[in-house]
């Protein structure tokens, strides 16, 4: 699997879609290019990083439905907007929808590449962002329901003998889930945990 | 037949009677007037038809007294004169008056006042004599008139009518004076030669006297520029041809070929041109006062005449336009005779009144104009508000469109500005791919060109101008705003379908304003179908032919329009939309119908509203050439 960013073009005018693409070319990306949202949705090679750039509107399914329907769908690849007559409600809704930027056409090179350069990093960072959860998930999911529920009540910040009155069970054994656990999820030190912890907390929120 | 033997004596007694009281009454008139109407006799010295004794008469009749009984007799001078003529009338006149004797007898010109002075013993001794017509000339201070003869003797005024005649005609060198033969002429002649002798000037005096007629003539005949004639006609000629002076001087206005000056005011309409004259009708008028205050009882004596009979100065304008006078020399007192009157002083009141016609038509006239220019000042102004409201309302449907119209421009330009970039890039690169470079450019080429055609056919539909009316091509118009039509139809997600629209046809008219009724249909058909399902939000344009002219149809699929609302659709402010102003439909008609055409609505059999344009068509397009796209 490619990791370089792909950039998917929809705009239905040809001419202006082989422009985009060829810009994009020019300025190093790799680029896609499709006349209709539906012709996306046919085939979104979603596991590239990449971006969206996207003109507002076309033929069938307009480019703010294309929007909602890939949150519905919780593809979270960034969206660039382009349009050729700014009406302030269609851009104040993509913006909203949690677009990364509203060209208006004509489109200079600067900000274009601007706005798909900042898609790419909120990709990249997201995909990290993702990737971490989906460790850190595994790494809990190593967990038995009892070390599990020690770990919830330790990066919480409580000290073993409350934990142990909490779950009704002996300080001793509360002390060697908490050795066990802490070997499961590679920290060493309580203060590690708690910053794993953390994470988890943030990441999952 | 009545027998006076079988007849009543009654009634011949009664017709004795009647005609016994006839003759008294027969009787009694002429005894009775007699008593009352004094005889006035009046002689002549000349033949009844000398035009001085006819004017002379008539003013003796003018103001002797009406109850005067006038006899008129009659010396025919010059043909009879002499000794045995005077016995001889003398006998006749006793004999014809002596049972009616004159109260007063009047001696009209020098041979009736000298006869009469010759024979008075033998006449009418007493009875007092009133002279008129008798020249000053004739009066010398040896002739001694009684107390009881008298009357105002004439002046031949010859130097007032040599004054005016070289006054008329101041170039004049030669002064011919023409006069007769009879002692009257002699005794004339005898005056002028006096008057003339007295003359101090540069002109050359010359006397025809006693010639005969046709020498007279035939000297006047061959006058030239130089001269003016002055004569007082002539009874007698050389050869003693008698005429009267009026005929002679006649004679000489027909011959002369320059002026004739006359003293006598019988001679005017003859051919004179004037002089200082002797008005005979005056003289007539003195005369016959005369006789009426001696009739009245005053005593000759002390009547007071005066000493003579003023002349009149007599100018004929009909002679001075021939002759070709100053009429700036005729002298202020002079009565200028046969001048035909102004027509202002011969037709004044009808003067006026056309006047016052004329002056009316003229108001008339005036204000008529000065309406019909209100008027065209009114109508511009209409015109240009039309215009200007036409033109508002264009932009107001422009604005409607501006979304499209942004899309179908910045669509190119955002290809050219990416292509031309990207070329940019490949340049920096420093990678040798002309043949990409050149597709580029070509690319850009041809983008260009498309904006450039959206905006020129857009730009007469936004630009305002002036109305025109040319000739144009109704497909091309309709092509021109068929494109933005589909950008906007596309941003609404609606479909729009052009046709089926015929071989083109050419139209006179503003070729903007056919444009932006269809853009105002097609918006408000595209306004009809919006909130409704995919398959019903199609509209269509379509063009169909009739005689004389083509008819442009929008049609929806819409909701129809309600039947209430058919009767004030095209009236201005009637919007069935919550934001509409309700001026596009009626500003739509106010275009066609100044187009000569007419605009309708109908609800279309299959659902749906379908407004109908039809316009006269200049030319028909050939019918095999296919409709343009």
């Amino acid at each position: 699997m490619s990791t370089t960013p792909l950039i998917h073009v929809v705009e239905d005018d040809d001419s202006l879609r082989t422009a985009l693409l060829r810009l994009l070319s020019a300025g190093g990306f790799e680029s896609c290019g499709y006349p209709s949202a539906g012709d996306f949705l046919l085939d979104p090679p979603l596991e590239r990083p990449g971006c969206l750039l996207l003109d507002v509107r076309l033929p069938g399914p307009s480019g703010l439905d294309l929007q909602a329907a890939l949150r519905r769908q919780g593809i979270n690849l960034p969206i660039v907007f382009m349009t050729a007559y700014a009406d302030l409600a269609s851009g104040v809704a993509a913006m909203k929808a949690g677009a990364v930027d509203f060209l208006i056409k004509p489109i200079e090179r600067g900000p274009l590449f601007d706005a798909i350069g900042r898609a790419l990093v909120r990709d990249a960072r997201e995909r990290d962002a993702r990737q971490e959860v989906l460790c850190l998930r595994a790494l809990l999911d190593a967990l038995s329901p009892r070390e599990l529920a020690v770990f919830r009540l330790a990066s919480a910040g409580q000290r073993n003998k409350q934990i142990a009155a909490a779950l009704g069970i002996a300080e001793r054994t509360v002390k060697l889930q908490r050795a066990r656990l802490m070997a499961k999820l590679g920290v060493d030190t309580p203060t590690e945990l708690g910053r794993l912890a953390e994470r988890l907390q943030r990441l999952t929120s | 037949m009545v027998d006076p033997m079988t007849a009543h004596p009654l009634a011949i007694c009664r017709r004795t009677l009647v005609s016994a009281v006839c003759c008294c009454c027969l009787l009694l008139v002429p005894a009775a007037k007699s008593a009352e109407s004094p005889h006035v006799l009046v002689l002549f010295s000349n033949n009844r038809l000398l035009p001085a004794n006819v004017e002379g008469d008539r003013g003796l009749q003018e103001t002797l007294p009406a109850e005067a009984e006038l006899s008129t007799e009659f010396l025919d001078a010059p043909r009879f004169m002499g000794a045995s003529y005077d016995r001889i009338l003398t006998t006749f006149l006793r004999a014809k008056y002596g049972s009616r004797p004159p109260a007063a007898v009047v001696a009209a010109g020098p041979n009736a006042l000298f006869y009469l002075l010759r024979n008075r013993g033998g006449l009418f001794p007493s009875v007092p004599i009133v002279h008129m017509g008798v020249p000053d000339s004739n009066l010398s201070s040896d002739v001694q008139l009684p107390p009881d003869v008298l009357g105002v003797p004439i002046s031949i005024d010859f130097s007032g009518t040599i004054e005016l005649a070289l006054r008329l005609r101041p170039d004049a060198r030669r002064l011919v004076l023409v006069t007769g033969a009879s002692p009257q002429d002699r005794q004339f002649e005898t005056q002028l030669r006096a008057d003339v002798s007295k003359l101090t000037g540069l002109v050359d005096a010359e006397f025809l006297a006693g010639l005969p007629a046709a020498v007279v003539l035939k000297r006047l005949a061959g006058l030239g520029d130089d001269a003016v004639v002055v004569t007082p006609g002539w009874f007698l000629d050389g050869e003693g041809h008698e005429v009267t002076p009026r005929r002679s001087v006649e004679l000489m206005a027909d011959a002369a070929t320059a002026p004739i000056f006359g003293t006598f005011d019988t001679f005017m309409g003859s051919g004179v041109v004037g002089g200082a004259m002797v008005d005979f009708r005056a003289v007539g008028r003195v005369a016959g006062q005369a006789v009426a205050r001696l009739l009245g009882g005053s005593p000759p004596t002390a009547l007071g005449l005066p000493r003579g009979m003023p002349t009149t100065l007599q100018i004929d304008w009909l002679q001075v336009l021939r002759w070709q006078m100053d009429p700036d020399a005729i002298p202020a007192g002079a009565e200028v005779r046969f001048r035909p009157p102004s027509f202002l002083s011969e037709h004044r009141n009808e003067a006026i009144a056309a006047a016052l016609v004329f002056l009316l038509q003229s108001a008339l006239i005036a204000g008529l104009l000065a309406e019909r220019h209100r008027r065209r000042l009114v109508e511009l102004a209409v015109q240009r508000q039309r215009a200007e409201l036409a033109h508002a309302s264009r932009l107001a449907v422009v604005g409607e469109l501006a979304g499209a119209i942004a899309h179908e421009i910045n669509q190119p330009l955002g290809a050219i500005l990416s292509n031309a970039e990207a070329a940019d890039l490949l340049l920096q690169s420093g990678a040798n791919r002309p043949d990409e470079l050149r597709t580029i450019l070509a690319d850009i080429r041809r983008n260009d060109l498309r904006a450039g055609e959206v905006i020129r056919r857009l730009r007469a539909l936004i630009a305002k101008q002036a109305v025109e009316r040319q000739p144009f091509d109704l497909n091309e118009a309709l092509a021109d705003v068929e494109l933005i039509l589909r950008s906007e139809a596309r941003r609404r997600l609606a479909t729009l379908v052009f046709g089926p629209i015929p071989a083109s046809a050419r139209l006179i008219g503003d070729r903007v304003q056919i444009q932006q009724v269809l853009v105002n249909l097609a918006l408000n058909a595209m306004d009809a179908v919006a909130d409704l399902p995919d398959d019903r939000r199609t509209i269509q344009v379509s063009v169909a032919r009739e005689p004389g002219g083509v008819v442009l149809s929008v049609s929806d699929r819409g909701p129809g329009i309600a039947p209430e609302h058919v009767p004030r659709l095209f009236d201005s402010f009637f919007s069935t939309k919550r934001w509409g102003m309700g001026l596009g439909l009626s500003i739509a008609r106010t275009i066609v119908e100044s187009h000569g055409g007419r605009i309708w609505a109908e609800n279309a059999p299959g659902g749906g509203a379908a407004f109908h344009v039809a316009l006269p068509v200049l030319l028909a397009g050939n019918q095999e050439t296919p409709a343009s796209p």
